[in-house]
């Protein structure tokens, strides 16, 4: 692919960025972050507080993403079957059997939302994570494919009723846990507030322009996207430093205020992790018109790849965003490049 | 001659000398003057300081004061004489006058001779020996009767030295009060304590070095002195190229206290704002950084003499360092 398709696409993917955060406004990192996960085709969890636009933010990308789009909302007596296919007695009194959310767009699926994605049982856990995995599904006995599937899930993390914690395997299949706080900028508050184009959001995803991204050639892109940009010996060791260190953070001196360090990490970055921070990584470059990668790539998603990947101790798990956000910052500090 | 004869004749001559004897002694006695009353004569003598360690040839010096009331006057005649030896038992003492001064003041009812005398010593001997200088006997006269009577001044007795002491004799031991005491040589101590300072404050600087974070100066230890210091031993080849741009981002990260990278750069310069005027320099050394460690290493540098530039920008850190403005800089990376 020549530097000008590379080009081209970036400008799509800018353009993309720029009409979603007319959108969603103040959250320009997350959606260069969502952005990146598309060009490096990884899921994405969404976390943050009711109400802060999470949904929103996902739908925007969805419509400017292009292809089909479903959704599903989580919820506590969701079944694993409820994704695949539903039921109904049709009119002339005869049972029917439709397609689910997964299943009914078939491979034209390109965004698969799940909406509260902690309300629903681990049985549906286990689905989605190897639909995540293998974007195929059997159904009907048949294989079922979705190679242009994107699964953006959301949760929150302050309601604890009836909720079911993610198993680290299933956010181990997430590229990215993306953090969305609500903007401290007054003028953007205050226009979250007051300006009524907000406060219809059907109408509002509706300004995003349709299919900015052909989204059947995204694959093949972002294939070719990961080899254009290269990785240096000095980079690859930095990136190594970083994975050893998200496993032993004591060894290299990291310390958490109040944290027993020796205790604190069951299990550090798994190797798919650190693929996909390198994935990332590269894309981001490729966003920042650059064809290397610079420690400043891997900086801009290390906290959003490896924060959901590291496993804490249960007696630290009930502070995992503040620990997890306090030692990545310590490893990012402590090592250097080159 | 019979024995008793014998007898006879030694206890006859034995009795013949004692008599003689004793007329002499007799006639001694006869002619001694009578002394002068304590009430007309007063005297004021002025001895040498010291009454010991005279050798052969010194002189003592010795002032005496005479007032003679009346009705007596002195008998200048009588008062000794220069080159006068004494003599002791026919032996010369070996203390001769060598010079005498005298002068008179008459007053009305009296007169007051000062005499100056110097004695000069005129032996010597192995050891020290005892001597002194004689008692003059000096005779006043009664100007009405013309009687004449005598006073004696009183002598002074002192010890003489000899010139060199004979024998094995350590003088350490045989302290002597005359003797000044004996010194070392101290030629060679002094030699040694000028080098052991020397030495002693050769380690003092080594010491203060060394605490010091091996700089002579203040601040010359800091992170982009001792950087400018190991940029400049580098040569302008591509692996020493990387050394040195490692070596200014260890400077970086010490001075920063963690890993200083593009996108922390901005909370670096406000916590160090000493850094402000080189912001654009640290970010052209992170493009430069990018060009040697992360980016296509078949390319060649954008930078026409990395080093040189490393150098300047390692000496513009190091005035912002030391809070010093910085030089113009030369040339981009």
């Amino acid at each position: 692919m020549s530097d000008r398709q590379l080009a081209d696409w970036r400008q799509h993917a800018l353009t993309l960025e720029s009409e979603v955060n007319k959108v969603v406004v103040g959250q320009s990192n997350p959606i260069r972050l969502i952005t990146t996960s598309i060009f490096a085709r990884g899921h994405v969890l969404l976390e943050g507080d009711v109400g802060v636009g999470k949904t929103t933010l996902l739908r925007a990308i969805a419509r400017g993403v292009g292809g089909a789009y479903q959704r599903i909302e989580g919820t506590i007596d969701l079944m694993p079957n409820d994704l695949v296919y539903h039921t109904y007695l049709g009119e002339d009194g005869k049972p029917h059997v439709n397609p689910g959310p997964i299943l009914e767009a078939g491979e034209d699926l390109s965004i698969f939302f799940f909406n509260e994605i902690n309300r629903a049982r681990p049985q549906v856990h286990s689905l989605l994570l190897r639909v995540m995995a293998e974007r195929t599904l059997t159904a009907f006995n048949k294989e079922h494919h979705f190679p242009h599937m994107l699964v953006f899930a959301d949760r929150n993390q302050v309601e604890k009723e009836e909720t079911f914690d993610i198993p680290s395997a299933a956010r181990d299949r997430f590229m990215m846990e993306i953090p969305i706080i609500v903007p401290k900028d007054e003028a953007i508050m205050e226009s979250l507030v007051f300006d009524t184009r907000f406060h219809n959001v059907d109408e509002l995803v509706s300004g995003v322009p349709e299919n900015i991204l052909k989204y059947k050639e995204l694959n093949k892109f972002a294939a070719t996207l990961q080899d254009s940009v290269s990785a240096s010996p000095a980079l690859r060791k930095y990136a190594l430093e970083l994975w050893q260190a998200t496993k032993v953070p004591l060894d290299y001196g990291v310390k958490v205020s109040g944290v027993d360090m020796s205790r604190l990490v069951l299990s550090g970055a798994s190797p798919r992790g650190m693929g996909m921070l390198l994935r990332a990584a590269r894309v981001n470059a490729w966003l920042n018109d650059r064809d290397a990668v610079l420690p400043d790539d891997i900086h801009a998603v290390f906290h959003e790849t490896i924060a959901h990947r590291v496993v804490f101790s249960p007696v630290y798990e009930m502070r995992r965003t503040e620990i997890a956000r306090e030692m990545l910052d310590g490893i990012v500090n402590v090592i250097a490049a080159p | 001659m019979q024995f008793h004869d014998r007898i006879f004749s030694f206890l006859t001559q034995a009795l013949l000398v004692l008599f003689l004897a004793t007329c002499s002694q007799l006639s001694i006695a006869k002619n001694e003057l009578p002394t002068i009353g304590e009430q007309y004569m007063d005297v004021d003598i002025v001895d040498p300081t010291r009454d010991a360690g005279y050798v052969v040839g010194d002189i003592l010096q010795r002032k005496i004061t005479l007032t003679v009331k009346q009705p007596y006057e002195l008998i200048t005649e009588s008062l000794p004489i220069v080159g006068y030896e004494h003599r002791y038992r026919g032996k010369k003492s070996g203390i001769e006058l060598v010079k005498i001064n005298q002068s008179m003041d008459k007053n009305a009812d009296s007169e007051t001779y000062t005499l100056d005398l110097s004695y000069q010593v005129f032996k010597t001997d192995r050891v020290a020996k005892p001597a002194a200088l004689r008692a003059e006997v000096i005779k006043l006269r009664h100007t009405k009767t013309k009687e004449v009577v005598q006073y004696r001044l009183p002598d002074f007795a002192f010890r003489i030295s000899p010139l060199s002491l004979i024998g094995q004799i350590k003088l350490d031991e045989e302290m002597y009060p005359f003797i000044p005491p004996l010194t070392l040589d101290s030629q060679p101590v002094t030699f040694n304590i000028k080098v052991l300072s020397v030495i002693l404050a050769l380690a003092l600087l080594g010491l203060l070095y060394i605490f010091g974070a091996y700089a002579w100066l203040p601040r010359m230890g800091a992170p982009f002195a001792k950087a400018y210091r190991d940029v400049k031993k580098l040569s302008d080849s591509p692996e020493d190229i990387k050394q040195a741009v490692t070596r200014v981002h260890q400077s970086l990260n010490q001075t920063a206290g963690g890993s200083l990278f593009n996108n922390n750069l901005d909370a670096f310069i406000s916590q160090h704002e000493a850094f402000l005027p080189v912001k654009s320099e640290i970010e052209q050394f992170f493009g430069l950084s990018h060009e040697v460690f992360f980016e296509d290493a078949s390319q060649s540098l954008n930078t026409e003499s990395p080093k040189a530039w490393l150098l300047q920008f390692c000496r513009r850190m190091r005035d912002c360092e030391r809070g010093l403005t910085p030089d113009p800089l030369q040339g981009n990376a």
